[in-house]
């Protein structure tokens, strides 16, 4: 049996952690509303300048296009998008789950290799250790996400697959539904998925272009990576605050049920230290009575 | 007279949606309007001005660091880089923003990414502070 002393040591301990994650949800939260606020910003841009390309995109563009036409995959980049930060429940490890099923089940079996470019230092720090071919990594970037982040991002992705250093690029990354939920999705980004059957397909032909069909998609292509990649990042973010946000809420209400029966625990032990105090008291006076 | 449908969208938010009579849009080859019944067009354009007839006539002005446009079915869909309307343009932000370009340009060690970035950013900086001063004052 604790002393009483003991309980009440460990009942301060929880109380003040229970103020951390009280106030860690409270950030979150406020960071979360701002996620929130970009990423459904952010959604139209990234819709519309797919919908835009896959208008341009033409029979042509299909059979000659270099970001278009699929190439025999002997190596993929995966980029893996997890966080800076942990204490948020299995956001990361959901990720990291993820990507090596994706590398594991799909691409080892069939003699792919894969090569691991990863946002966000959890991933990294995961990955680095173990045996996976890292090629770049870009961590500590959520607390200032910035629009050139996703440049950079972009532009490696674009030499690198150019250059033939990979032959598809796939991102895995926490979508954001809603703060209680997240979803993950494993994306292509290159080469560009085209959707079949669009209805501006029979419009395609009869297009007028400004200045000329090459000229646009070669202005758009880089962007559409970018505005992909963007979007990418900021669902990530606003996933992880989320994520967050419940976990700390979780904490807390944990930190509470815990403190109720320590509570419990306490009284008790006091009731039976004073139950034996009077019982000494009353056995004492009836000794005496008796005496 | 009829109305289509404009949509301009920005990186971080659809900007306009609503039905217009026309736009005026600064295109890489020249300046064009687009009215009802436009052909199918998909187009990039410049650093400039954005000129929207709204369905009572009145005129709304954008400033636009460049972007694309696309015409389909009486439907606009304008992707812009930039945009802003031309009465909210904080005039500050852009005449710093002109120092610095100017500054970065003429820095003698640059590399060629700078430059055209720079020139960029100088280019859309003189848009902001030209069209704030043609047209603020009506």
């Amino acid at each position: 049996m604790p002393t009483l002393r003991d309980i009440k040591t460990r009942i301060k301990g929880v109380q003040s952690t229970q103020q951390i994650t009280k106030a860690m949800k409270m950030v979150a939260a406020a960071k979360l509303r701002r996620a929130q606020e970009n990423i459904i910003n952010a959604r139209p841009y990234a819709k519309k300048i797919s919908s835009i390309l896959n208008h341009l995109i033409t029979d042509d563009d299909r059979a000659s296009n270099p970001f278009i036409v699929p190439r025999e995959v002997k190596k993929v980049a995966v980029v893996s998008v997890s966080a800076d930060r942990g204490m948020c429940g299995a956001f990361n490890s959901n990720i990291i789950k993820e990507t090596s099923r994706y590398i594991e089940e799909e691409l080892k079996p069939k003699g792919i290799e894969a090569l691991l470019y990863c946002v966000g230092k959890k991933g990294n720090d995961f990955y680095a250790k173990r045996d996976y071919d890292v090629i770049n990594s870009k961590v500590g970037i959520f607390g200032t996400l910035k629009y050139e982040l996703s440049l950079e991002i972009s532009e490696f992705i674009i030499s690198g697959y150019l250059k033939g250093d990979f032959d598809k690029v796939v991102v895995i990354y926490n979508e954001f539904k809603t703060v209680m939920q997240q979803k993950i999705v494993c994306e292509e980004l290159l080469p560009i998925p085209v959707f079949e059957g669009d209805v501006a397909e029979k419009y395609s032909d009869n297009y007028i272009y400004e200045p000329d069909h090459d000229a646009i998609i070669k202005f758009l292509l880089p962007k559409h990576l970018k505005a992909q990649i963007w979007r990418v990042l900021l669902e990530s973010y606003a996933s992880e605050n989320g994520a967050k946000m419940t976990a700390m809420d979780n904490a807390t209400a944990n930190a509470n049920e815990l403190i109720k029966n320590l509570t419990i625990t306490f009284n008790k032990a006091r009731q039976t230290a004073i139950t034996t105090e009077i019982l000494e008291i009353v056995s004492g006076a009836n000794a005496l009575k008796a005496g | 007279m009829q109305f289509f449908n404009l949509e301009i969208v920005a990186p971080a938010k659809i900007t306009f949606s609503a039905p217009v009579k026309s736009v005026t849009i600064p295109g890489t080859l020249g300046e064009f309007q687009v009215l009802y019944n436009h052909a199918p067009m998909i187009a990039t354009f410049e650093v400039g001005k954005i000129k929207i007839v709204n369905e009572n006539d009145s005129e709304t002005l954008y400033a636009t660091g460049g972007g694309t446009v696309e015409v389909l079915n009486n439907k606009v869909l304008v992707l812009a880089d930039s945009i802003e309307e031309i009465e909210k343009i904080d005039i500050d932000r852009a005449k710093n923003a002109l120092e610095r370009a100017k500054k970065r340009l003429s820095d003698p060690d640059k590399n060629k990414i700078d430059v055209t970035r720079a020139e960029a950013a100088l280019a859309r900086a003189m848009n902001r502070i030209h069209l704030t001063e043609k047209y603020s004052a009506r």
